[in-house]
């Protein structure tokens, strides 16, 4: 019991990631059988019915209790670490946070145990699918309780982590000299107290609508609900993805033996775009007619703007650095590259034309899996392998970790890049089955999610052998780590630090270390100095 | 060179969490000028649930200025079992919602149980602290 109520920010923060994990596997299982479905056209492994639950829970899990909970559980674990903190600002926040989200997604998915199987209304939930004629049957509201449950542990972990850094830095840590990692950590904290309350009033009101009636009648309840939805629907998928920036950044610099390049221009980039990115919801509406078409296009293209002075940041540090490819620095790449393919594709379908024909075709399918799977995994894969010896004091198995990388590559692309094509040539998202001409491009696809899941299997057996025959990781095992958290011992402490080191930046440790090497490189030129001075008395 | 914690680590040392703030402030004022932009745009609803989204922000803001942390370590318990049954008592409140009055009960009755517990827990841990 003293585990599972602990109050430290560290084991919330492993329970977020155990239990984000399961649901990780258990969504990931359901994608399998949808790709095996999918394999070959006129296959019907599984009703249409059951098809319309798999993709439902696919989404529903990987997003509100994956992927979602996944970034705030890195955060609560190493933004206090990365700030000299102590302890988080409300633990038992954070702790009910975590119970709260558990029952959510244990609730959603109880739903498969229910007579009219689970929620499969999509992961928006749209109306009038979702309301008690569309989807009858307990499962659909469970799938309502799941989501405003898990949204509200979600919201109640990244408020700690706000307040942790608002509240609890250590001294000298001023907002300029935080880390890249719990920036990215503040902003996405921005977007979840902003946005999170919304779906969870939004879930309230589903629910009413389901039992009670008369709350999103008619299109115009239809396109308030969606409102609604798309409002914390959009920053939900910068949630999911500027922590992963953050770990992708700090490895990227360590593994360059280098500052990290733009730093200011990087927290006015987060800022922007946090900003920008609560204003685009609208044009995953265009195709409704009933929003403003420029506004959004507009504030959805302006988005290139910070991410290409993030992704400048990201390619500047690396530049005139000595590259070392450590497992951490290939998944990072991994994200630097893939994740602009689905960046890119974002501003194709930021454009209304463009955007009515490819809406709800595959093309979408692959657009948000290659900014989600092929980007925030593969960032997440960076975190993990990066602070793995510092979590647990045990290093993970370097060769299997860069096995897994190309593996999950292969299978990344191979998965999704197919269903761009897809998507072009007409066929849509959500359906059990479709034309023969399109067999060949999905049996490529369900070949690649088969590879996708040698990978994740790779990466858990990785795990498991480094935490059995343990290779120690001592306090900083890159010996180049350039913050606070790489002084303190691997894993740390209950109180996190027993001493701190002076902060004078970001990076205080490469400080330290820089300092040291001047000090030592004077220490030498008056060794000179003090040789050739005796060495002319000599000859004197 | 290192300096033991919670100590103010000397005169050269600046900043600390009083500073929190001005983020929070930039991130109102990008909010508040899309905002605008959207009502001048024709969508006045949209804006105002736009505009809504710095509201907790700002409330945060303005908490942190008005009630600046002390910098004192807190004393706290290693676990807090009370806010594990709220927190199941919540779930069970809420799948009442679905199951019927009587789970919605239970789940009401144990949450107020937890929470007197929680309460009981917090007043001791005060206790501990200030004796």
């Amino acid at each position: 019991m003293a585990g599972l109520a602990s109050l430290d920010h560290k084991a919330t923060a492993a329970k977020v990631a155990i239990a984000a994990t399961f649901f990780f596997l258990l969504s990931g299982l359901l994608a399998l059988t949808m790709r095996a479905e999918l394999a070959q056209p006129g296959l019907q492994l599984v009703s249409t019915h059951t098809y319309d639950e798999l993709f439902t829970m696919h989404g529903s899990g990987m997003i509100y209790l994956f992927l979602t909970p996944a970034a705030l559980g890195l955060g609560l674990y190493l933004v206090p670490l990365q700030i000299g903190a102590s302890q988080i600002a409300g633990p038992r926040l954070a702790l009910y946070g975590f119970w709260v989200y558990l029952c959510g997604g244990l609730a959603m998915y109880s739903g498969f145990l229910t007579n009219n199987g689970a929620g499969d209304a999509a992961w928006t939930g749209t109306i009038p699918l979702s309301n008690s004629s569309g989807t009858p049957g307990v499962g659909m509201d469970l799938w309502v309780i799941g989501v405003a449950l898990a949204t509200l542990g979600s919201l109640l972990i990244a408020i700690t982590i706000l307040l942790t850094i608002l509240r609890l830095r250590a001294p000298g840590m001023t907002m300029l000299r935080m880390p890249v990692f719990s920036w990215t950590m503040l902003a996405t904290t921005f977007m979840v107290v902003a946005s999170f309350p919304v779906l969870i009033v939004a879930m309230g009101l589903l629910l009413a609508e389901r039992h009670l009636g008369g709350v999103f009648t008619g299109a115009t309840g239809s396109i308030a609900y969606q409102h609604l939805f798309w409002f914390y629907g959009h920053p939900v998928v910068y949630v999911m993805f500027f922590p992963f920036v953050g770990a992708v950044g700090e490895s990227i610099a360590t593994f360059s033996r280098k500052r990290f390049f733009g730093y200011r221009a990087l927290v006015l980039s987060l800022l922007l775009f946090t900003s920008l990115s609560m204003a685009v919801w609208g044009h995953h509406m265009f195709i409704t007619g009933a929003v403003k078409n420029q506004y959004y296009s507009l504030t959805s293209t302006l988005l290139a703007l910070p991410a290409g002075i993030e992704y400048l940041d990201l390619i500047g540090t690396m530049v005139g650095g000595s590259l070392v490819f450590r497992a951490p620095m290939l998944f990072a790449l991994g994200f630097v590259l893939q994740f602009l393919i689905g960046g890119l594709t974002g501003i194709v379908v930021a454009s209304p034309p463009l955007d009515y024909h490819v809406n709800g075709s595959y093309f979408i399918v692959a657009h948000f899996h290659y900014t989600l799977f092929a980007g925030s995994l593969f960032g997440l894969m960076a975190g993990l392998h990066f602070w793995f010896p510092k979590m647990t004091g045990a290093m993970l198995r370097e060769r299997l970790a860069k096995a897994s990388f190309w593996v999950l590559v292969a299978g990344a692309n191979l998965t999704f890049f197919p269903m761009f094509f897809l998507g072009y040539d007409g066929m849509p998202r959500r359906v059990a089955d479709y034309e023969p001409r399109l067999g060949d491009l999905n049996l490529l696809s369900s070949i690649g999610a088969g590879v996708i899941a040698i990978g994740v299997v790779m990466v858990l057996v990785n795990i498991v052998v480094s935490l059995r025959r343990r290779e120690p990781a001592g306090n900083d095992p890159w010996g180049e780590g350039q913050t606070l958290e790489w002084w303190t011992t691997s894993p740390p402490p209950a109180t996190n630090f027993t001493s701190l080191p002076e902060i004078t930046s970001y990076a205080p440790l490469l400080d330290l270390r820089q300092a040291a090497a001047a000090e030592s490189a004077s220490d030498l030129s008056r060794h000179i100095w003090r040789q050739r001075s005796e060495a002319r008395g000599v000859e004197r | 060179m290192a300096a033991k914690v919670g100590s103010t680590g000397g005169g050269a040392v600046t900043g600390g969490p009083k500073g929190g703030g001005g983020p929070l402030l930039a991130w109102a004022c990008l909010q508040l000028a899309l905002g605008t932009m959207l009502a001048l745009w024709g969508e006045q609803v949209p804006a105002l649930l736009f505009l809504c989204g710095a509201i907790p922000l700002l409330l945060l803001s303005a908490w942190n200025r008005v009630r600046p942390p002390t910098g004192n370590p807190r004393l706290l318990a290693r676990v807090s079992v009370p806010v594990v049954v709220l927190a199941l008592a919540t779930a069970t409140a809420a799948l009442g919602a679905t199951a019927g009055l009587w789970l919605f009960l239970i789940g009401a009755e144990l949450g107020v149980f937890a929470l007197v517990w929680l309460i009981r827990e917090i007043v001791a841990e005060r206790r501990t602290v200030g004796g």
